[in-house]
């Protein structure tokens, strides 16, 4: 962080304080997307169910919850990554921008075009580092230097110093945590709009995590990010706003769907849970 | 149940604090007992006694400092840990505050003393004690009415402040009395502030139960 | 019976499984390149077969070995890498005839070389009236060895992890865009693998050629679609005639096919550590 400079600081007037104080609240900022009884189905068993919130602009949303709660199926809805399972099937809606995500006259490629992902497993192409950016710009066509967009998204993703000299290398070579940083670089190469993150860090080492949480404080004040973690310490660190899912399961214990409990500020989450199962899952009474 | 050991640390907590309650009920009645006997002795054992009240608010104070290093506690289990090190400090200060009383009696050492006056700090003292006790119990029970009634009960010690005033303004002019009775003044406002703490435990337990923290009383009353 | 025991026992069968193999292939090729050595010169080479061992040679059999080969690749890489690529990546797997399709490919691979000898008789050389050329033989030995290109090929896009294709579909590639430029290319050392294996598999068959009607005694340059001989007939041939002499120039011969399968199968391995790439 060398090129931070120094600024004198303002004293704030009381209507300064008074709109950071409601900037914090998140909810009156634009809301990116709108979800809507959203309901997923694979073949007819159900994944999800009843889920209604909003994602705001420029803030960091946590999905948490045990495992088989959804919340991974419920992320890949934003991008339209569901379309490439088989026998999955949408109900409800999902507005983007106020516009129907899954609308007929809606391309999915430019869908994920503006809404990107990185995977929990880094996945770098087994190319070189330089491809590896590239390959988004170079795939959707995008104008401009390509060099110009492979540097952007690198130093975006605090990535550029460490390969700024052996872009040509292969991307399998660097270690883990460099590897989920080329993804985030990659994923930031296309100008997205929106970055989602399906568990991030969870197979990363502690450093290479925290570098990433870092990394989406930063990256929050140009993107929009929505992650899911099964880490509630991360959550509690990184996200504004947090969505606890749980599994509802039927009365003869076979069918279990996820289900939206509780969608509020992180803070309140972790301090006055308006939810018994949410108290539960975060003090880690259960779950 | 998951967090086993994490829950069993924060009962051990609790227990610990009720301990120190137990001992600052001792200090109190060690202090009041010796005001209205005019027993030195036993105020000077009160004065050691306090050390016994301060090396369980370092347990206390130190427990916390692990749990929340080592257990990242959140919502409920986070108010808890929080309302615990706050009622440390308040017993603390009940503690400390039964030793003043205690030093005040040694300070009035055979200066006469008026029966009316020490009739009323045995009741003081007895209302401190019911109010002490009312609020390690309501914490220990998560009860918020019985934390909301403890406003009452302080309300009964202030109503009891101000007969103790009245009467010195009474017995102010007999000159040998005075002094005693200036020091007295204090004794009456240690006890009072006792009183107060009790209500300030009682805010945490409403606290820790309601998520929001709200003052019983407005101070400027 | 000790776990030591047991286990230098396992090893002791391993070796002996290895040694009866490679002293079988040894002794075959010790006895080969006794044989042949001595007649591996120019005369093989360049020469049309003749009457006179002396002057004889299986010039003409070695280019239409080297057509037929050229030929294969030809036909069998595209045909076989498309509908690998269609099964694997674009094909509803749930789809009956889809299955249906793969059920068959593995049942074909097994079939054997001679029935496809009679389909290309049949279809090819009669039906359509191709007539008993090189194409033909080509053509047949497309077919024969196809079923496995597919499978070799499928095998290696199967085995590009699909985190791959996720992250691709992810940055907003199409399905084109993810087979082209991430999947084929990371399948590239499987795929050829494959393809030269089968081709070298091909380039050996003899039964399909001589149904469809390869002669045996050719002495002139084949042409595509003219009469034609192979290095796998032409040695035959040589066996079968009277002249001790011919068989030490069969000898040679099979030096020379075993030559060029070696040389493909180098070409294999070469690509494959080429294009190796760790996950």
């Amino acid at each position: 962080m060398a090129d931070e400079q120094l600024t004198t600081i303002e004293p704030m007037s009381l209507a300064d304080i008074a709109q950071e104080q409601s900037d914090k609240s998140f909810t009156n900022r634009e809301a990116v997307f709108e979800v809507k009884d959203l309901a997923v189905d694979y073949s007819g068993a159900i994944a999800i169910r009843e889920v209604s919130l909003d994602v705001y602009k420029n803030s960091v949303t946590a999905f948490i919850g045990p495992s088989g709660c959804g919340k991974s199926t419920f992320i890949r809805c934003f991008n339209r990554m569901n379309d490439l399972v088989p026998g999955a099937h949408i109900h409800g809606d999902v507005l983007y921008h106020g516009k129907d995500l899954y609308a007929a006259d809606v391309d999915p490629v430019e869908v994920r075009r503006r809404i990107g992902m990185v995977f929990q497993k880094p996945n770098p192409f087994p190319k070189s580092i330089y491809d590896n950016v590239a390959f988004g710009p170079r795939v959707l066509r995008l104008r401009g230097s390509l060099d110009e967009r492979v540097e952007k998204g690198l130093r975006q993703a605090a990535l550029w110093d460490e390969v700024k000299n052996r872009l040509k290398e292969s991307a399998l070579g660097l270690s883990g945590g460099q590897q989920q940083r080329l993804c985030i670089a990659r994923c930031l190469a296309v100008e997205p709009d929106v970055i989602l993150m399906d568990e991030p860090a969870s197979a990363l080492d502690p450093i290479s995590t925290t570098r990433i949480e870092d990394l989406m404080h930063d990256l929050k004040r140009e993107y929009t990010i929505v992650i899911v973690t099964h880490n509630m310490q991360q959550a509690a660190r990184v996200a504004d706003m947090t969505a606890f899912f749980s599994v509802d399961v039927a009365p003869d214990g076979n069918k279990r769907t996820g289900i939206l409990v509780e969608y509020d500020r992180t803070s309140k989450i972790f301090t006055t849970p308006a939810d018994k199962r949410t108290e539960d899952y975060v003090t880690g009474r259960f779950g | 149940m998951a967090r086993i050991s994490f829950q069993e640390e924060l009962d051990e907590l609790e227990l610990e604090l009720r301990t120190e309650g137990e001992l600052v009920l001792r200090s109190l009645r060690g202090a009041v007992e010796a005001v209205c006997s005019q027993d030195l002795e036993l105020a000077d054992e009160v004065i050691a006694f306090d050390d016994d009240v301060d090396a369980q608010y370092f347990e206390v104070e130190q427990g916390v400092e692990l749990l929340l290093a080592r257990q990242t506690p959140v919502a409920s289990d986070l108010r808890l840990v929080l309302a615990l090190l706050k009622d440390n400090l308040h017993l603390e200060r009940m503690g400390d505050l039964c030793v003043t009383i205690a030093k005040l009696t040694k300070l009035t050492k055979g200066l006469p003393p008026d029966e009316v006056l020490l009739e009323g700090f045995k009741e003081m003292g007895e209302r401190a004690e019911q109010m002490i006790r009312v609020a390690l119990r309501s914490l220990q029970e998560r009860d918020r009415v019985a934390a909301e009634s403890l406003l009452e009960l302080d309300e009964l010690i202030d109503r009891a402040n101000r007969r103790v005033v009245n009467r010195l303004l009474e017995i102010g002019h007999d000159l040998e009395r005075r002094e005693w009775g200036l020091r007295m003044i204090l004794v009456s406002r240690c006890l009072e502030r006792i009183g107060d703490h009790a209500v300030d435990v009682g805010e945490q337990t409403a606290y820790l139960v309601t998520g929001e923290f709200r003052e019983f009383t407005d101070a400027s009353r | 019976m000790s776990a030591s025991l047991k286990g230098g026992l396992f090893r002791l069968a391993l070796l002996f499984s290895l040694g009866v193999g490679f002293l079988i292939l040894g002794t075959l090729l010790v006895d080969v390149f006794k044989d042949g050595l001595p007649y591996l010169d120019r005369t093989l080479l360049t020469n049309p077969p003749s009457v006179d061992p002396k002057i004889a040679g299986a010039r003409p059999a070695i280019i239409a070995t080297l057509y037929i080969g050229g030929l294969l690749l030809l036909f069998t890489v595209p045909i076989g890498v498309f509908t690998a690529i269609y099964l694997e990546e674009y094909a509803d797997k749930t789809r009956w005839y889809n299955r249906l399709l793969e059920i068959n490919i593995q049942n074909l691979a097994a079939v054997p070389s001679i029935v496809y000898g009679i389909l290309g008789l049949a279809f090819l050389v009669r039906g359509i009236g191709l007539g008993r050329v090189l194409l033909a033989g080509a053509m047949i030995l497309t077919l024969l060895v196809l079923p496995t290109v597919i499978i070799a090929s499928r095998e290696a896009l199967r085995a590009v992890p699909d985190s791959i294709r996720q992250g691709a579909y992810a940055l907003g590639a199409t399905q084109w865009q993810v087979v082209s430029r991430q999947v084929l290319p990371a399948a590239i050392p499987g795929i050829a693998t494959g393809s030269i294996l089968a081709l070298s598999r091909a380039i050996g068959e003899t039964a399909p050629l001589i149904m469809i009607g390869a002669v045996t005694y050719v002495a002139f340059d084949p042409t595509i679609l003219g009469p034609f001989t192979a290095l796998p007939i032409q040695i035959y041939q040589f066996v079968r005639l009277p002249q001790d002499e011919f068989k030490l120039l069969a000898a040679a011969s099979i030096i020379v096919l075993l030559g060029i399968l070696l040389t493909l199968n180098a070409f294999a391995i070469w690509i494959r550590n080429r294009y190796r790439r760790s996950w």
